[in-house]
């Protein structure tokens, strides 16, 4: 795996260099960097011509994804308004379907997570996701999508980077499985068990933790699906199961070699009297989602769509040590940095 | 007025009404700020004021005692240490959750969260204070903050003991309260420690089925109007007006999905519920225990300390001990509130199952009387009589206590267990 030339370390973690300079003139940093802008031309060229429409994300707005896992949103002072910095763009990916039926933008993300998350070597405070939603697709429609989009991704950096593998030391025959077989799929119910069986003890009601997903990536030789999460584990977007009440119909896609996790995703909740509900199961005010409450209520397609974190898919497929190694100006959590 | 009357009907109080409007459905608007709201004992039909304790005069466990310690047992023998929600206390107390009513005021407050925290007993911070009082970050000034309490707290708390539970409703959610403390690094050394809980309020005692109410002046209430209905009870000319926290919707299914949405996001707090003395108290404690919860609060009808329609203070919500007797002896965490001040009372809601009781008015008007020690005598004092009142029963914990402890034993209680099982081996 790669470091950073002379990078701080602390409880044996790399830090970034607290020198922005430093970062931006590393060899590393600048090979990984050249690697990032060829997944996102890669992903812009699958996805456009899948028929994708790729919108301009917003950054501010009176409400934002409300998340999960403890992490806090930004306030905004919007003119004496309380607004908030995205967190994901997901209620205005389900209102962006209004315009066009498949949509898909690169956006930035800004999560104050919980201080141990800086510790995962997964989590940064902001990071960027290529966002894509899709009107009327089921879960096994749009996962199939991810699929090939990873894998057009996937193949051209292998082939088009070849010197950039070499230089990060990156084995590219690790991508073999990846390019040439059908992702992985489990339930989170199985995945759960696996765990178990292992020797961790995972909440069956709750996300795979950080070290339980760490665990199955680091058994996988390629990357997998973790299908059927327990309602109680995420947010209200994510569509509820009508043949098995309190499963949902979403997933995320983990990468192997103890990468975890690179992307969630589901088919969506769009209709206004179960979203209300869902709002209060997960603990929401539903009060403070006027104008998307409003749009629901007058109708919004049935959708499915999934967010790639592009810092982690990118720390996989450059073999790094920590996804802030993928960010040209990387902020960990509770960490202040430039 | 033509002098008309109405021998044995509420005269005065329809005249009232007919002067003062809505404004009339609440106590006296002079009293705000000064005067600590609950139900009026000299009205209660609380059965735990109908028990009496029931010391046996054959005494089993003074025996194991006696063999134990190889000399009699004393009441100083009593072991009050308990494990409140997953929080170790040095007593079977903790300081319940004032709310954000201005009467409990900045230095009580304050006072009695540095109290609380020298007796090394849990704390609770209320709903509201958050979006009414601030965090404490970022500029803000006033002590009455979130953090302001827990560096009070925290200042006097010996290590390993005691711990800060705090409140969530629905509005708190907006300013997304437990996100702000689960990454704030002032809140680092209670979680690393273990020692921070998060309690979702369903409700509380003196407005079953309500939300938090205060009275704020216009200037006030203008800069919570986003986050907060605003009712103009005492008139458009007023100056004061009516804050409405809204009391939030549930069900059995939204209940355990937000317990267990606690439990994913924030793996490393205890989970309390708090719920209002509801009828169907004891399926609502069941759930949330079931869905996780380390421990579930029942605020009695006798409970509050904030601003409260007189209709719901006088006649709304089951009194705490019928709400015990609904829920009986269970192996878990089942913490109680309402008008606790003494020991006996204490005793009582142990015998009927409770873990723990919460000191709300008896903590402000202690601390009121003397804000360096009031609240450190009244808990000795308290502590005293638990020693005595359990020592009585031939019993050294509050753990072993049971329902044959007191009489008349409560129906739903008659075929319970005769003992439960400490929560100290519960959490071992």
């Amino acid at each position: 795996m790669t470091t950073t030339a002379d990078a701080p370390t602390t409880r044996g973690l790399l830090l970034p260099p607290a020198d922005p300079r430093q970062h931006l003139t590393s060899p590393t940093t600048r090979t990984v960097l050249r690697l990032q802008q060829h997944m996102l031309a890669a992903a812009r060229e699958y996805l456009t011509g899948a028929g994708f429409a790729e919108m301009l994300p917003p950054i501010i707005g009176p409400v934002t994804d409300p998340g999960g896992r403890g992490s806090k949103q930004v306030d905004v002072d919007f003119y004496g308004h309380k607004y908030k910095l995205m967190t994901s763009a997901i209620l205005y990916k389900q209102a962006s379907l209004l315009a066009f039926p498949k949509i898909f933008c690169i956006a930035p993300n800004v999560r104050l997570e919980p201080l141990e998350t800086a510790n995962t070597s997964r989590h940064l405070a902001e990071f960027h996701q290529i966002d894509v939603e899709m009107a009327g697709a089921s879960r096994d429609q749009i996962t199939a999508v991810l699929e090939e989009l990873v894998r057009h991704i996937v193949s051209r950096v292998v082939t088009d980077l070849p010197e950039e593998f070499a230089a990060l030391g990156r084995d590219t025959s690790v991508f073999t499985a990846l390019l040439n077989q059908a992702f992985g799929r489990r339930t989170h119910a199985e995945a759960v068990a696996e765990l178990i069986g292992l020797g961790h003890p995972q909440n069956p009601d709750a996300e795979i933790d950080w070290e339980g997903e760490a665990l199955l990536s680091g058994r996988a030789a390629q990357p997998f699906f973790v299908t059927d999460y327990p309602k109680g584990s995420r947010g209200f977007y994510d569509r509820e199961s009508a043949q098995d009440p309190g499963v949902l119909r979403n997933f995320d896609l983990l990468a192997p070699e103890g990468y975890g996790e690179l992307c969630s995703g589901s088919e969506r909740e769009y209709d206004y009297a179960r979203i209300v509900t869902r709002m209060r199961e997960t603990g929401e005010n539903p009060a403070k989602y006027g104008w998307y409450l409003k749009l629901v209520r007058e109708g919004i397609p049935a959708s499915a769509g999934f967010g790639i974190g592009v810092e982690r898919f990118t720390r996989y497929l450059a073999g790094l040590d920590s996804a802030w190694q993928a960010n040209a100006f990387p902020k960990l959590p509770g960490v202040v940095s430039p | 007025m033509t002098g008309l009357s109405s021998r044995g009907f509420p005269e005065r109080a329809v005249r009232e009404r007919a002067r003062l409007g809505a404004a009339a459905a609440f106590p006296a608007d002079a009293h705000y700020g000064h005067t600590l709201f609950g139900a009026d004992p000299t009205h209660s039909d609380d059965p735990l004021d109908q028990l009496r304790i029931t010391p046996p005069v054959f005494m089993p466990q003074r025996l194991e005692k006696l063999i134990e310690l190889g000399r009699e047992p004393l009441h100083t023998d009593v072991a009050l240490e308990t494990v409140i929600g997953g929080l170790r206390s040095t007593l079977p107390l903790y300081l319940s959750a004032f709310g954000s009513t201005r009467a409990a005021g900045t230095g009580q407050v304050l006072a009695a969260s540095r109290q609380a925290g020298r007796l090394g007993i849990p704390m609770v911070i209320g709903e509201n204070i958050v979006p009414m009082s601030g965090y404490g970050r970022g500029g803000e000034q006033t002590r009455r903050t979130a953090l302001g309490r827990i560096a009070a707290y925290l200042d006097e708390l010996p290590d390993g003991l005691g711990g800060v539970a705090v409140q969530q409703s629905t509005e708190d959610a907006d300013a997304e309260v437990w996100n702000l403390v689960y990454s704030d690094p002032a809140a680092q050394p209670l979680l690393d420690s273990g020692r921070l809980a998060f309690e979702l309020k369903v409700g509380q005692g003196a407005k079953p089925g309500l939300g938090g109410m205060t009275v704020l002046d216009r200037t006030a209430a203008a800069r919570v109007d986003e986050q907060f209905a605003l009712d103009e009870v005492f008139g458009p000319d007023a100056d004061r007006v009516l804050r409405c926290s809204s009391p939030g919707t549930f069900t059995e299914e939204i209940l355990r999905q937000q317990i267990r949405l606690m439990r994913n996001n924030y793996p490393r707090v205890k989970v309390w519920v708090k719920l209002h003395p509801g009828r169907d108290v004891a399926l609502a404690a069941d759930i949330a225990w079931t869905a996780g919860a380390d421990s579930v609060t029942v605020d009695g009808a006798e409970g509050g300390t904030g601003w409260a329609p007189v209709a719901t203070i006088a006649h709304s919500g089951l009194p705490l001990g019928e709400c015990l007797a609904r829920i009986g002896p269970r192996a878990d965490c089942l913490l109680t509130s309402g008008r606790f001040w003494e020991g006996s009372r204490v005793v009582k809601s142990l015998a009927l199952g409770a873990t723990a009781a919460g000191l709300g008015r008896a903590a402000l008007l202690a601390t009121d009387e003397d804000p360096e020690a009031g609240l450190t005598r009244l808990v000795e004092c308290l502590a005293l009589e638990l020693r005595l009142l359990i020592s009585s029963l031939g019993k050294y914990a509050p753990a072993a206590l049971g329902p044959e402890d007191v009489w008349p034993t409560p129906a739903p209680l008659a075929a319970a267990p005769a003992h439960r099982i400490p929560e100290v081996l519960r959490h071992g």
